[in-house]
């Protein structure tokens, strides 16, 4: 059995279409990324795993419990730190986490300890005192993510749990949801930051536009992209025209995107390619300044599935 | 304890830090019991025997109106400041989360009417502990109305909250200008009085009146206004369960 399975899941909002015909699933155990921009869906598909909006048409199930018919039922079992931080604004943090921990049936003799250890784990502890509403951006962040992190539910749901969330704060809150999935919660992560699926995925979702455009793993995914190398040189003076034009003449790119003094290339095999192209350069005198051979990025991944960068589409 | 009461309590807690909140309402009820009650009830000496126990009950009634109306802009702001969705995703179920707005409603209607209520029954030598437990049931089934028509109402805020406040703002007036609890229904012009049997506010007024022991002969059908304070309290909870149940949804992103 999926954890979470969807199919042909579709939600419209008027006549913008958030979801078309998803069919998604996520396995028991894994750390499961939906990777897209903003507008792509993510947000809504959570919103419907997490029984706070009903489908359009469609169904989608979480632990074979259906979201319309089941709900409450998915409730107990699923805990979800919503993209906005959602907080009592006249309430300090220590507050809303008892509350939310009674609500969710945790022991009141393991509440104090657990509030207080979550709140250490996630640096909350000496905002203690403080309302919501004095909270910072990334504070009130770490609290939503606090939320699921004391509950420890069967399926917790991340919405960009680190956007407003300095450097340090990412690391903590990554090794966390990491050790949530090692106590054997089913965790979702939507994110549209490619260094925090790269941390956190065991598989990938690529939503675009509504729709599941590929799921994998990432090296799966890294290897699905023909060729698999990619190439950057940085020249002493902006890439020319002619040059381009030649080098996609020595055949063995599949892709050259120049960018003032630097030339990205996606090819077959860079070990073939890069002495021909140092070559070409040497004779049309264009010198270089470095070369960098790199596997592609999840940019890369989504950039090929898609047609367009993630990083565009923000 | 219970879900349903942990979310109520918690409510409850936060109703209770606003204290002042309360005494401002008393005072503006001992202010306007002092000056338009007792001027009023001189206007209209040996038309309306005790006219200003008649006044006293509309203004209790008022508040009673005012505390529904309270719960409807409480669910309101939860939508806006972004808690709604939080609570949506609580393990309670849709009827558990009206129940537990419904229990905070309920706490926000006592303690705003009772000390008003039980004081100024004691200075009109009218007290009697039966008789405040009668009205109060009275009141309690009139706030559920309201409180059930407000929620109901909220829905729209989901759409345009600008459209929601215009049409609580207007419905509020409308109940009450054309209700009983300032007049009573036999001095109304013809042309108001079929309007006023459309508010539930004349019968819940009429009806408390009756249980504390005000001259019938002014009042309308006692059995008539339990039925349709009864009715109208079923039928806005059953709407507004329904409204949570199928129709909101928390919030709405792509």
């Amino acid at each position: 059995m999926h954890a979470v399975e969807t199919l042909n899941l579709s939600k419209k909002y008027k006549k913008t279409e958030a979801l078309r015909g998803l069919n998604f699933t996520v396995l028991e155990g894994e750390i499961m990324v939906i990777l897209g921009p903003n507008g792509s869906g993510k947000t809504t598909l959570l919103m419907i795993l997490c029984t706070i909006l009903k489908p359009g048409s469609g169904t989608a199930r979480i632990m074979g419990l259906d979201v319309v018919e089941d709900g409450t039922k998915i409730r107990e079992i699923l805990g979800i730190a919503f993209q906005e931080a959602r907080g009592f604004w006249r309430h300090k943090p220590s507050a809303i986490l008892r509350f939310h921990a009674s609500m969710f049936g945790i022991d009141p003799k393991k509440r104090e300890g657990l509030v207080e250890q979550t709140m250490k784990d996630l640096e909350l502890w000496e905002s203690r005192d403080k309302m919501f509403m004095h909270l910072s951006g990334g504070q009130a962040k770490r609290l939503e993510t606090a939320k699921v992190l004391l509950q420890r539910p069967k399926i917790a749901i991340f919405d960009e749990p680190t956007s407003q969330v300095d450097l340090r704060g990412k690391r903590k809150i990554w090794d966390q949801i990491k050790a949530l999935r090692d106590e054997g919660s089913t965790v979702i992560v939507a994110t549209n930051e490619v260094r925090e699926a790269e941390y956190l995925a065991d598989r990938v979702t690529i939503l675009h536009r509504g729709q599941q455009v590929v799921c994998n793993s990432i090296p799966t995914l890294k290897d699905a992209i023909a060729g698999g190398d990619i190439v950057e040189v940085d020249f002493e003076d902006p890439v020319s025209s002619t040059l381009v034009e030649h080098l996609k003449e020595l055949g063995g790119s599949l892709q050259l995107s120049p960018n003032g003094n630097q030339l990205r290339a996606k090819v077959s095999r860079a070990e073939d390619w890069v002495p021909k192209m140092t070559s070409a350069s040497y004779r049309l005198g264009a010198k270089i300044s470095s070369i960098r051979i790199t596997e592609p990025s999840l940019d890369d991944v989504f950039l090929h599935f898609t047609g367009t960068a993630l990083e565009d589409r923000q | 304890m219970n879900r349903v009461l942990t979310l109520a309590v918690f409510n409850i807690r936060v109703l209770l830090g606003e204290r002042m909140w309360f005494v401002l309402s008393w005072a503006l009820f001992g202010l306007q019991l002092a000056i338009f009650g007792s001027l009023m009830s001189r206007l209209v000496v040996g038309t309306v025997e005790d006219y200003f126990f008649f006044y006293s009950i509309g203004l209790i009634v008022i508040i009673v109106f005012e505390s529904g109306a309270d719960l409807g802009r409480h669910f309101v702001e939860h939508a806006r400041e972004g808690e709604l969705p939080y609570f949506l995703a609580l393990p309670i179920s849709r009827k558990g989360l009206f129940a537990a707005n419904a229990l905070y409603g309920a706490t926000n209607t006592v303690i705003r009417v009772l000390p008003p209520l039980a004081v100024t029954l004691a200075v009109l030598g009218r007290f009697s502990v039966q008789g405040i437990i009668f009205a109060l049931i009275a009141l309690f089934l009139l706030g559920l109305g309201i409180s059930g028509i407000m929620i109901s109402m909220s829905f729209i805020a989901f759409k345009s909250v600008d459209i929601y406040i215009a049409l609580v703002a207007g419905l509020s007036a409308l109940l009450i200008r054309f209700s009983t609890v300032f007049y009573p229904l036999i001095f109304m012009p013809k042309i108001y009085e079929p309007v006023a049997y459309l508010t539930p506010l004349t019968y819940g007024a009429d009806l408390t009146r009756w249980l504390l022991g005000f001259n019938p002969q002014f009042l309308l059908n006692p059995t008539l206004a339990l039925a349709v304070v009864i009715a109208v309290a079923v039928g806005t909870i059953f709407l507004s369960v329904t409204i949570m149940e199928k129709l909101i949804e928390g919030v709405k992103a792509a």
